[in-house]
């Protein structure tokens, strides 16, 4: 009986077993396969050049490819700035949560609820809002005489970046705040009570508890985040398609489209396999630097 | 306290304005699907339609196939969350409960899985299911799904099954309960918000995924609605009133969810990234 | 109701060993108090015995029978926790009922059942009540009648007082002893409260970093503890310990290391010149000129305590406490006299710690 069986010292893995088998087949096995096709030659569009063995072709090509370094540099822009905002917008919104004043609750309803949208309906909704023609952003900033005529601001290269990366960051700052709102609640209430009658004020109170206490929370946030936002272009995919003339071409969307538009998946996986390096490599160096802050 | 009321004021401002914020461009979208096309595509910008109409979702509804796009994404999501409930359940049980040769080990593992990027794996998997037959159906996107939503699953349940104290098992093995039977007839119910939150918070992931769906599925029959969406913006310039209404359709479900069960969500994702 | 036997009991979590080889036994209707710091492996030891945790190496056996591979639900016993563990999705009655349920006892017997205990504990009102409406001291209550309603062969009890607030303890303890003496039935009670392990026990173990110091009846154990661990940790305030060298021409005696005081003893407890340590408990000095063995040393601290007066005074550098009689009228700073019960002096090996 499985009842018997769950007494015994191995039931535990065998609680373990149906995910591994699934982790195995859908992720481990794709992986390996991945990895060792960023060193084939698969065009699903040219059966004609077989599946060969070709070395280090890819990573050699992506070294000569201008697209792959305005990638990389557009998916450093994007996540810096995307971060920066993120972090900000959403370390204010937890503040201004966890004072628990009466009608909290739904506030957090409200401002939570965009990191829960689906990214096609998010991006819809703003390239609706930002419209060349009909965009109420452009009709409020006109009347407001900010600028003096409707912009396109998807369609201009000098305004596509930022305002994708605006849309990013009204989509996923609650994130933030959801995981600060959580540190603040970990902070005991006797330290600001001892440091309101040591004489601190609310701002040396946030610099010397709140932001200490929750360092390691926010390190995470921003790990995660760094790891969303690099490796995912649903957002760019629906606002942009990396253009307009790629400039807001990054390194996931360059990748995905190497698959999904030109079918070459040799040279796709080389390009996601740099990708996930390069994201391992920051992820260590970045968990290395918040731990030694931590002592 | 005049100090503090200040702070009061200054706490409601931002919050207001964040609010406004996030919810206006939702509300925007609303109105947007309410108003006639004539309305919509004005010379001067129309804030508050004075009359409004429902024929962009009756449109939507049938004359377009989202009906087949929203029941797949439903297949799928239902799919999804199915296989996560099953396997990841009893994994995170395991973490949560056992220490063991090889856990750490292992739950390092199903956090690293979560910094695969979507590419790497879409790319092979769309190969491997094409070998296997599982590509462009239904209950294959959702096997794929589970590559990123079963880690995320297992980490979220843990911090629920956590919360529950140890001692309860022991009490009830001691009572002459087997294990299995103390995770089920204890610790099951105890749980019962976290599992529920946790497979929303899946199912809403699931149900808004949009990369793999585009890459996995290529038609009618089993592709999801937010390419359904997507595909109809770009073949057929679909229009915004349109356009929005499909949105809202979509959206809907997700509000209602996430406004029904906030708070036990909100937990689970926090305690899920934080311990990772 | 049964005895318990431990053979040879060791644990150890990878290369931290935290049990090293225990041995004890019990007799049926013993009470057994596990006492020790945190840490000492005592709750490792309890859960053992449930069968919660499986021993590295050893035998465990419960009236005669060995149970190192029966399952914590076959074994029969009965544990309340510290946290008390109840079961917050069922109610009073079900909680208690549960391991009857399990062990699929009829429905109207297992009601009496539960009713019988219920109203042994005093929580008959109680009974469709959830944990949460309960407070602390009723909780504690379902959880022993969760273990009474067995009737098991074994009841274990892990810290079960700790979570109740200092007068509620002394009224809960009373209870569990007088529920011993009623129902016969063996307990082991972990436990790192002395007072605890003084009333409540038959027997006392008193652990440390995974041993058995001493395993002896309670006033043996105050009396004639083993070494120095048992010594410090049994007894409140602790016992005093004074560093010297034994002297044996001219009638035994303890000259103190520091300031070369003098104390004449009855006996030598070692040979000349031997270096010794001399434990006192604080009950054991008295004020005055009475006794021939003295102490001097100048008062730092008085605390009245209402019955007595603890003092606390530094003798050859040593800081000692000596309970005295209320109202001496003394004051910090002054050098007073003590008398010393001779016959209750243990004098300790200072390498080792061993009494001697």
């Amino acid at each position: 009986m499985i009842g018997e069986l769950s007494e015994t010292r191995y039931w535990m893995y065998l609680l373990l077993l149906p995910s591994l088998l699934l982790i195995t087949a859908v992720v481990l096995y794709p992986t390996i396969y991945g990895i060792q096709m960023s060193f084939r030659e698969m065009r699903l569009n040219r059966p004609d050049l077989g599946t060969g063995f070709v070395g280090l072709k890819h990573y050699q090509r992506m070294l000569n490819d201008p697209i792959f370094w305005l990638s990389l540099r557009n998916t450093a822009v994007w996540v810096t700035f995307a971060i920066i905002l993120e972090f900000l917008i959403g370390l204010i919104a937890a503040l201004a949560l966890h004072r628990n004043l009466p009608g909290s609750r739904i506030f957090a309803v409200m401002i939570l609820l965009p990191f829960f949208l689906p990214n096609v309906v998010a991006g819809h909704m703003w390239s609706l809002m930002l419209d060349p023609r009909l965009g109420v952003i452009n009709d409020l900033l006109l009347k407001a005489g900010l600028i003096d005529s409707y912009r396109a601001w998807f369609a201009d290269p000098a305004t596509a970046m930022a305002a994708a990366i605006l849309v990013e960051a009204w989509k996923s700052f609650p994130f933030f705040t959801l995981l600060i709102l959580a540190g603040l609640k970990g902070i005991p209430t006797d330290l600001y009570k001892a440091a309101s009658i040591d004489g601190a004020g609310p701002v040396a109170q946030l610099r010397l508890i709140t932001l200490p206490m929750i360092k390691t929370i926010i390190a995470a946030a921003v790990i995660l985040r760094v790891i969303g936002l690099v490796n995912s272009p649903d957002l760019l995919l629906v606002l942009t398609s990396g253009g307009p003339g790629r400039s807001t071409m990054v390194l996931s969307l360059f990748a995905f489209q190497t698959a999904y538009r030109d079918f070459n998946f040799g040279y796709a996986s080389a390009l996601s396999v740099v990708m996930f390096i390069l994201l391992m490599i920051f992820a260590w160096i970045y968990i290395r630097l918040s731990r030694i802050n931590q002592e | 306290m005049p100090r503090s009321r200040l702070w009061d004021l200054l706490t409601y401002a931002v919050l207001v304005i964040l609010s406004a914020v996030c919810i206006l461009p939702i509300l925007w979208t609303l109105l947007t699907s309410l108003k006639y096309e004539a309305d919509i595509v004005t010379r001067e910008m129309i804030y508050w339609p004075t009359r409004i109409t429902f024929d962009h979702y009756v449109t939507l509804w049938n004359q377009s196939n989202y009906p087949v796009l929203v029941v797949n994404s439903l297949v799928v999501t239902t799919v999804t969350v199915a296989i996560c409930l099953v396997t990841g359940t009893v994994a995170s049980y395991a973490f949560a409960r056992f220490r063991f040769p090889g856990r750490m080990p292992l739950m390092m593992g199903y956090l690293v899985v979560r910094m695969f990027p979507a590419v790497m794996m879409i790319i092979p998997l769309f190969v491997v299911m094409r070998q296997v037959g599982l590509l462009d159906s239904r209950v294959g996107l959702a096997i794929a799904y589970t590559s990123f939503l079963l880690p995320l699953f297992v980490w979220m349940m843990k911090g629920f099954f956590d919360a529950a104290p140890k001692e309860l098992e022991s009490a009830a093995r001691i009572d002459g309960s087997t294990r299995l039977g103390a995770m089920v007839r204890i610790v099951m119910p105890i749980a019962r918000n976290g599992v529920l939150a946790t497979c929303i918070f899946v199912a809403i992931a699931a149900w808004n995924e949009f990369l793999f769906a585009l890459m996995l599925t290529t038609s009618q029959g089993s592709r999801t609605w937010p390419v359904g969406l997507q595909l109809m913006v770009g073949e057929f310039q679909l229009p915004w009133g349109m356009l929005a209404a499909g949105g809202i359709i979509s959206i809907l479900p997700v509000i209602v969810l996430f406004a029904l069960i906030q708070r036990a969500m909100v937990a689970g994702i926090a305690a899920g990234a934080v311990k990772g | 109701m049964a005895t318990l036997e431990l053979q040879g009991i060791r644990k150890s979590f990878g290369a931290l060993e935290v049990l090293s080889s225990v041995d004890l036994e019990l007799e049926d209707g013993g009470f057994l108090v596990l006492l020790g710091p945190s840490g000492c492996g005592k709750s490792t030891l309890l859960s053992i015995i449930a069968g919660l945790e499986e021993a590295s190496a050893g035998d465990i056996l419960v009236g005669g029978r060995r149970v190192n591979e029966v399952f914590p639900k076959d074994r029969n016993i009965a544990m309340v926790f510290q946290s008390y563990a109840l079961y917050p999705t069922m109610d009073v009655a079900r909680n208690i009922g549960f391991g009857l349920e399990m062990r699929k006892v009829p429905g109207p017997e297992r009601v009496e059942k539960v009713r019988a205990a219920a109203d042994l504990l005093q929580i008959g009102h109680l009974l469709d009540r959830k944990p949460a409406q309960l407070s602390g001291g009723q909780r504690q209550r379902v959880a022993m009648g969760r273990a009474i309603v067995r009737d098991p062969d074994l009841f274990l009890f892990d810290e079960p007082l700790s979570n109740l607030d200092a007068k509620l303890r002394v009224q809960m303890r009373t209870e569990i002893k007088r529920l011993h003496d009623r129902l016969g039935t063996t307990v082991v009670y972990v436990t790192h409260d002395q007072v605890e392990a003084m009333t409540l026990g038959t027997k006392v173990a008193v652990m440390k970093e995974g041993v058995i110091q001493q395993l002896a009846d309670p006033q043996t154990i105050y009396d004639r503890p083993a070494n120095m661990f048992v010594a410090g940790f049994i007894g409140s305030p602790a016992m005093n310990f004074l560093d010297g060298t034994v002297e044996t021409e001219g009638g035994p005696a303890l000259v103190l290391t520091g300031d070369g005081q003098r104390v004449a003893l009855d006996r030598a407890p070692a040979g000349q010149g031997a270096r010794v340590i001399a434990g006192i408990r604080p009950e054991h000095f008295t004020l005055g000129e009475g006794s021939p063995v003295r102490l001097t040393g100048r008062i730092e601290v008085l605390e009245p305590t209402g019955p007595d007066t603890m003092v606390v005074l530094s003798v050859a550098g040593r800081e000692i406490t000596a309970r005295l009689p209320p109202r001496i009228g003394l004051a910090p700073g002054a050098m007073i006299d003590l008398g010393v019960d001779r016959s209750a002096i243990t004098f300790f090996n200072p390498e080792t710690g061993t009494a001697l």
